[in-house]
């Protein structure tokens, strides 16, 4: 039996086949967890590709897989409440860091993670995967008014535990 | 470099996993076998000559999957009907655990033939199709340089439940799962008519009006579930339910001869949700 994918089939895969390593980090932001982040990788592609019959538009389509790995990463968060409450302290080998820089980024980042995780997307697409703020409305389907209050309350948020965490050191 | 910036640094180093690019293979394809087996279901009766030949293919390609074949009948009520094949298979790849329902014993040898070789076909060519993963799989946990004992074989699970029977109407699911990067289960649905020799569709046991009673339904019951905060389903545009499609839906017949629509994992809720049952109305 021959199966041949169709156009927007192709460009989906062969964009998230190029991109795997980018994709795969937003989805670790939210696992925390090497297997976790594959599994929610892996359920993004399967349900992306399942329900492709709805993209209309070629340009839209890595929005729109954004969209969904966003929100499975999200999914996951909801039903993994307790077990990610704590993170960066197991997973420490999840990062290649130099040895002198990595107790001081590693801090920096889990200062991020403590944020609420519909902010943190904001700041990981905005700061981190350098996303323009009318592309991360278009991902999260707000405004980009929206995106932008988000984004200041995140900024001011990260401001204050910086410096909290300054104080006492 | 201000915080932000080390937090970045961070967030790039994050290690990607060796085995990443097989796992978007693996979900590429998959969906892509998902794709063809959902074309096979409808072309049920045309198909016969195709799929006696991919059996009958098989069986000389792969001699080891023409192995000795048990019909053992289940006792009580279905032993007139069913029968099934069982066999084992282990390699260092796989494990193999199948049990393929057959029907037996209708008075139709005709259609009983006709039947049991499009579900041996089928579930033949799945687990071929389990198998040639789990080998590539192993070929690529030893390529990035694992050992043979890093690599857990993959187990193949199939087997078959019975839902509903009686002298005119049998259902029954064969389920299929394999462990490879998370276990993935699939469900096969057969509801077939034993007097007229032909596969139901929700129209021939709902009615004209399956579509709006089924949509009511689901519609209904999604609802209902909703109200407990720990559920959650996807929304109309994320691809949630948004009215079942045809009269091809996956369904079957329950103990009391509801008719019950099912939903696998991941269609039209997260994937820790699970399989989705929806108990429609009796069966006409």
């Amino acid at each position: 039996m021959l199966w041949v994918l169709t156009r927007t089939e192709e460009i989906l895969i062969e964009y998230i086949k190029k991109n795997q390593k980018k994709l795969y980090k937003v989805a670790y932001s939210y696992a925390n967890d090497e297997e976790a982040a594959l599994d929610i990788m892996q359920e993004a592609i399967t349900k992306s590709l399942e329900n492709i019959s709805q993209i209309k538009n070629e340009n839209y389509i890595t929005t729109w897989f954004y969209r969904i790995l966003i929100n499975e990463g999200l999914q996951y968060i909801r039903k993994n409440k307790r077990i990610i409450e704590c993170p960066l302290t197991e997973n420490e080998r999840d990062f290649s860091l130099d040895v002198e820089n990595r107790i001081e980024y590693l801090d920096a980042y889990s200062v991020i993670q403590n944020l609420k995780p519909k902010v943190r997307t904001i700041i990981i697409l905005r700061y981190f995967e350098n996303m323009k703020i009318d592309e991360i409305a278009k991902i999260l389907k707000v405004n980009t008014n929206t995106v932008k209050s988000r984004l200041y309350k995140g900024l001011q948020e990260l401001k204050e535990c910086f410096e909290r965490r300054e104080k006492n050191e | 470099m201000n915080k932000l910036q080390k937090a970045k640094k961070a967030y790039e180093s994050i290690n990607i996993p060796k085995n990443l690019n097989q796992v978007i293979e693996n979900a590429c394809a998959r969906n892509r076998y998902k794709k063809e087996n959902k074309k096979y279901v409808p072309a049920f009766v045309g198909t016969l000559a195709a799929t006696f030949a991919v059996f009958v293919a098989l069986i000389n390609v792969n001699p080891s999957f023409s192995r000795a074949v048990e019909n053992i009948p289940i006792l009580g009520e279905v032993a007139k009907i069913f029968t099934f094949t069982e066999y084992h298979e282990e390699s260092d790849t796989n494990l193999i655990d199948v049990r393929i329902p057959a029907i037996a014993n209708t008075g139709n040898s005709d259609l009983e033939n006709r039947i049991n070789y499009e579900i041996r076909a089928k579930m033949n060519e799945i687990i071929e199709e389990a198998k040639q993963r789990a080998k590539e799989y192993q070929k690529a946990v030893l390529e990035t340089g694992g050992s043979l004992e890093d690599y857990h074989p993959i187990v193949i699970n199939m087997d078959y439940e019975i839902k509903y029977s009686d002298n005119k109407i049998i259902s029954f699911v064969i389920t299929k799962s394999e462990t490879l990067a998370s276990a993935y289960t699939e469900q096969y649905f057969y509801n077939i008519d034993i007097q007229n020799g032909k596969e139901l569709n929700l129209r021939d046991v709902l009615g004209e009006n399956f579509k709006q009673l089924a949509d009511e339904q689901i519609t209904k019951q999604i609802e209902e579930r909703k109200k407990n905060s720990d559920n959650s389903f996807f929304d109309e545009e994320m691809g949630g339910f948004s009215g079942i499609k045809n009269e091809y839906q996956d369904f079957y017949i329950d103990k009391q001869g509801n008719v019950v629509i099912v939903y696998p994992k991941y269609t039209i809720a997260p994937g820790y949700m699970g399989i989705q049952e929806f108990s429609i109305a009796h069966f006409i």
